[in-house]
């Protein structure tokens, strides 16, 4: 998309990078960016100084080293930005992660030229935090993947931040970059609260005393796996022990409801949330049906696989001001 | 023993490759200076450097904070005790070396490596303050390259890039950047230095000609066989009898020693006008004086103005605004034959002082000499004649004289070389009332028959006399010229003294000698090559340059804009060369490896349209056993350059090598 004069010089661009796009995005001129870094100045100090005896003294051997060098800076300028031209840029899906935990966003760099990028640095452009870098090299003709890291601070649905890919090479004099903002979405669940116990009602306890035929999904033995088990009932404890496979049986032939409700916590609603959070988690892990009541909507009582991501995408994104 | 060797090659193995580049550019850089600067220095910088190599091969702990700045105050101290000042260049030197190596105590971010690698392009540039020869120039590369592969290695982050990359690297941005450093060279205007006045160094011994003489001290320069300068005549090369190198006149006589207290000689003072009329056809000459620290130039006998920047003597010398610290270039015109002074006799009674006690003996031979003279033209003769008549010998080697020096060589020793001669005679002609002075300088030279100019030698340093006689102004006197060639102990002195003498041996060494004398002459001629184009490329040189390439008068600003248009062109055929786009093919590792299929479908195994690369390898190797590893390899690298996380590092040529070799 060509850009008019006015987009082209435009501060923002060199400030902010030029928006949201999806990928493969290739680095071209209009996107890559030079200047010299402190030790390039440093550098250009030491040369101004080296001139000015080259004069004082009449050295004409100062003079052609300082030039040499001069000259050596400005092919160093050219080498660092063809290290950073022409990559093509992508991102893959990225798996949600809990609040507090760390984001890694699988970024693939592609190389078409047939000289290899060396000592690429990658990082999401983040306010305040030093953020955290990876560096790479990218063959010829060839690609790298690399986990990006990104600290997810806050739950919901959040837009990826930029991402600033730069490089210092060949000699740390220039440092060249440019900015890529992908069109995609990272999804945070609320951070799990500590270990709580989960509510308890009647139905609860009276399974708890024993009651076998009520406590549908109370564990009741093993029995030889057959094609067509769920991977979920599938014993891998003693597939794992090499005693064969075994599929978990559960005794009742009703399935016990649990009920997590957003009228069962106290406290803020983020408190809130992370109290449910927990208690899905748990419940996934011993496979009881549930069902998750917030003030906004309600899931139905499930126990497949996807029921443990549709409450966690709830919670993330429960919206705390349209709620009574 | 055996273990010990082990266990240093391991720790060497260990050690970051960037900082071995960079100690070594260092220490390589710092080397010329070690025999300029006081051990005081060197030591500790030496030291330091150990230390630190020390500390990259695990063996010794860097100093902490505290122990650093009494480093530095030691350092200071040690600074201060061998130039009483830090500024100057020796001082400034030596202060920056030390400086710099205690920087490699605390060396661990970037910017302290992007200091150090500054420091040490910086100390190469300190180098050239004291030597630009042609070979220096030439080490001095060895080292900025190896300090510019530091630089790239230490901004390259993999360590699995083999070293010589890194060097070859290098290679690639420095073969890039002499084209632009070229043109900067070239047309970057030169300003004419010194923008500050220069301290003078503290303790800095000059080489060649001194401005005092004591005949009876063996001189030192006879042996010294460095070009002292070197001259490219325009037009006819005077006969050798002519060629009388101007320097130094000396007026003053405490009966040992000759000196000149003009103030001049230390670069202020006004310009002279002397009284002075050309006879004959003028000689026109370049000179290219090699750096001997003083003010003082050299001209052929006698010139008509000093070049820019100097000024005339008094006494026809011509002395220099600054010392001539670096290579200096001039263009002149001198007579060979020429009247100083005729008119008025001069004013100044220093040319008849001789010291009350001196010389008694010289005293009354003048006497009765100018007694028996007619004029003081004829008593300038007899003098002569007494030389030429009685047994006086030339020789390097004269005898020490203890008492009286000029009567010890005139009526005792008779042996002796330029020195001992100009300055008996000079005293003989005082003693007589005649106005006379030694002048020091070069005589003679020697054609590079490789090339158009002369060399005037350190061993060529000449001292005669000038006297002043009515009428004729001052008449230029070598009594050491009239010395019959019998009485010459050294044939080398023979040669320089008698020109005839000295054609006649020129063809008379054997062939090696003759082939050892040609490879000096070549390699001189290299480097005046080297000291007319780069050495001495200055304001005027770049202007020659110019109208060379037929740019006439130049000014300063048309100069800039030439040089960023040079600049942009160049720059703009290097990026184009980097960024132009190599046509890709697409698939490059398809393509070789449908090479590969089609090799083994001429032997009778093609692949079956939906087969893959593995199920294709399991078929045919059973059927082709003998190519079992080949197979296994190629099939190997191609499910790696399609599939792996990572491209494995040369994959595709590899690939492309393997399919080549491969022969079903």
């Amino acid at each position: 998309m060509p850009l008019t004069l006015r987009q082209r010089l435009s501060p923002v661009r060199f400030l902010r990078g030029e928006g949201p796009e999806v990928g493969p995005v290739e680095l071209r001129q209009r996107r890559v960016f030079i200047l010299p870094t402190c030790q390039g100045l440093l550098f250009a100090v030491i040369l101004l100084l080296m001139l000015i005896s080259s004069i004082n003294y009449d050295a004409s051997l100062g003079y052609a080293l300082t030039f040499l060098l001069a000259a050596l800076s400005v092919v160093a300028m050219l080498h660092t930005y063809r290290n950073l031209l022409g990559l093509r840029v992508d991102i893959g899906p990225t798996e949600p992660v809990f609040c507090g935990e760390t984001l890694r966003v699988p970024v693939t760099l592609e190389n078409p030229a047939g000289q290899t990028r060396f000592a690429v640095s990658l990082h999401f452009v983040e306010p305040k935090a030093e953020p955290a870098k990876v560096l790479c090299d990218v063959p010829a003709n060839g690609w790298v993947g690399v986990g990006l890291p990104l600290p997810a601070k806050r739950r919901g649905r959040h837009a990826l931040p930029r991402i600033t890919l730069a490089t210092v090479f060949p000699l740390g004099l220039f440092r060249a970059w440019a900015y890529v903002e992908f069109d995609a979405r990272v999804l945070i669940y609320p951070r799990p609260a500590r270990a709580t116990p989960l509510p308890r009602d009647s139905a609860w306890q009276a399974d708890l005393s024993g009651d076998l035929g009520q406590g549908a999904d109370d564990f009741a033995g093993l029995r030889n796996y057959q094609p067509g088990d769920a991977p979920g009932h599938v014993h891998w404890k003693t597939l794992a022990r090499g005693q064969g496979l075994y599929t978990k049986q559960f005794g009742g032939d009703r399935a016990e409801e649990l009920w997590l409700d957003w009228q069962a916590t106290a406290g803020g609603i983020e408190a809130r949330l992370s109290l449910l959070t927990r208690w899905v988690l748990d419940a996934d892990m011993a496979h009881y049906r549930y069902g998750l009541r917030l003030p906004d909507q309600t899931l139905p009582l499930a126990h497949e696989p996807q029921q443990r991501r549709r409450c966690l995408k709830a919670l993330a994104l429960f919206n705390g001001a349209a709620s009574p | 023993m055996e273990h010990l060797r082990q266990a240093l090659a391991w720790r060497w193995r260990q050690v970051e490759r960037p900082q071995l580049w960079l100690l070594a550019g260092l220490a390589l850089a710092l080397l010329p200076h070690v025999g300029r600067l006081p051990w005081l220095l060197i030591l500790p910088a030496v030291l330091l450097l150990g230390w630190r190599l020390g500390f990259e091969l695990k063996l010794l702990r860097l100093p902490p904070q505290t122990l650093r700045w009494l480093l530095v105050g030691l350092a200071l101290a040690a600074t201060w005790a061998s130039y009483h000042t830090f500024i100057g260049r020796q001082a400034g030197v030596a202060l920056l070396v030390i400086m710099l190596c205690l920087k490699l105590m605390e060396m661990d971010k970037p910017r302290d490596v992007a200091i150090v690698i500054g420091l040490s392009y910086f100390v190469v540039i300190t180098v050239f303050l004291f030597d630009q020869s042609l070979l220096m120039g030439g080490y001095m590369l060895l080292v900025v390259t190896l300090l510019t592969t530091a630089l790239t290695a230490f901004s390259r982050v993999s360590a699995t890039v083999p070293e010589s990359a890194n060097l070859r690297l290098t290679a690639t941005l420095l073969a890039q950047a002499v084209p632009l450093a070229l043109l900067l060279f070239m047309l970057f205007p030169r300003i004419p230095g010194p923008l500050w006045h220069l301290p003078s160094d503290a303790g800095s011994a000059g080489t060649g000609l001194s401005d005092t003489m004591s005949p009876g001290n063996i001189s030192r320069l006879s042996d010294n066989d460095a070009v002292a300068f070197r001259v490219r005549f325009a037009g006819e090369i005077p006969p050798q009898d002519k060629l009388y190198w101007r320097g130094l006149a000396l007026t003053h006589f405490d009966g040992r020693t000759w000196h000149n207290p003009n103030e001049a000689r230390r670069g202020h003072g006004v310009s002279h006008s002397v009284d002075y009329s050309a006879i004959g056809e003028p000689v026109s000459y370049t000179l290219t004086l090699e750096p001997h620290q003083r003010h003082w130039l050299f001209a052929l006998d006698m010139p008509a103005s000093a070049p820019l920047g100097s000024i005339v003597s008094a006494d026809g010398e011509i002395i220099a605004r600054n010392s001539v610290k670096t290579l200096r270039r001039y263009t002149l015109r001198s007579y060979t034959d020429y009247r100083l002074d005729a008119v008025s006799a001069p004013r100044d009674f220093a040319y008849l002082r001789l010291p009350p006690d001196t010389a008694p003996r010289a005293r009354i031979l003048a006497q009765q000499l100018r007694a028996e003279a007619s004029d003081d033209a004829d008593y300038l003769q007899r003098v002569l004649d007494f030389i030429r008549q009685q047994p006086f010998y030339y020789t390097r080697r004269p005898p020490l004289l203890l008492d009286d020096p000029v009567d010890g060589f005139l009526f005792d020793s008779r042996r002796g070389f330029c020195e001992h001669y100009a300055s008996a005679f000079t005293v003989l002609m005082r003693a007589a009332g005649l106005p006379a002075r030694v002048m020091t300088g070069y005589q003679g030279g020697e054609d590079n028959p490789l090339g158009d100019y002369f060399i005037v030698r350190q061993s060529d340093a000449h001292a005669w006399s000038e006297v002043w006689l009515r009428g004729r102004g001052w008449v230029r006197v070598d009594p050491t010229a009239v010395i019959p060639p019998g009485r010459i102990e050294n044939p080398a002195d023979l040669a320089r003294i008698d020109p005839a003498y000295a054609a006649r041996t020129r063809e008379a060494p054997d062939w090696a000698k003759r082939l050892w004398r040609k490879v000096g002459f070549g390699w001189d001629r290299v480097n005046n090559t080297w000291n007319q184009w780069i050495i001495g490329y200055d304001q005027g040189a770049q202007r020659t340059f110019l109208s060379r390439l037929g740019l006439e008068n130049v000014d300063w600003q048309r100069m800039v804009g030439l040089l960023f248009g040079g600049l942009a062109l160049v720059v703009a055929v290097i990026a184009l060369q980097l960024f132009r786009r190599r046509p890709v093919r697409r698939d490059a590792v398809g393509e070789a490896y449908a090479r590969f299929c089609r090799k083994l479908a001429r032997r009778g195994l093609p692949r079956k349209p939906a087969e893959g690369a593995q199920d294709y390898s399991q078929r045919v190797i059973p059927r082709r056993p003998e190519l079992a590893a080949q197979i296994q390899h190629i099939t190997l690298l191609y499910q790696r350059l399609r599939y792996a996380r990572t491209t494995p590092r040369d994959g595709l040529r590899h690939l492309r090598q393997a399919v080549r070799r491969f022969r079903p």
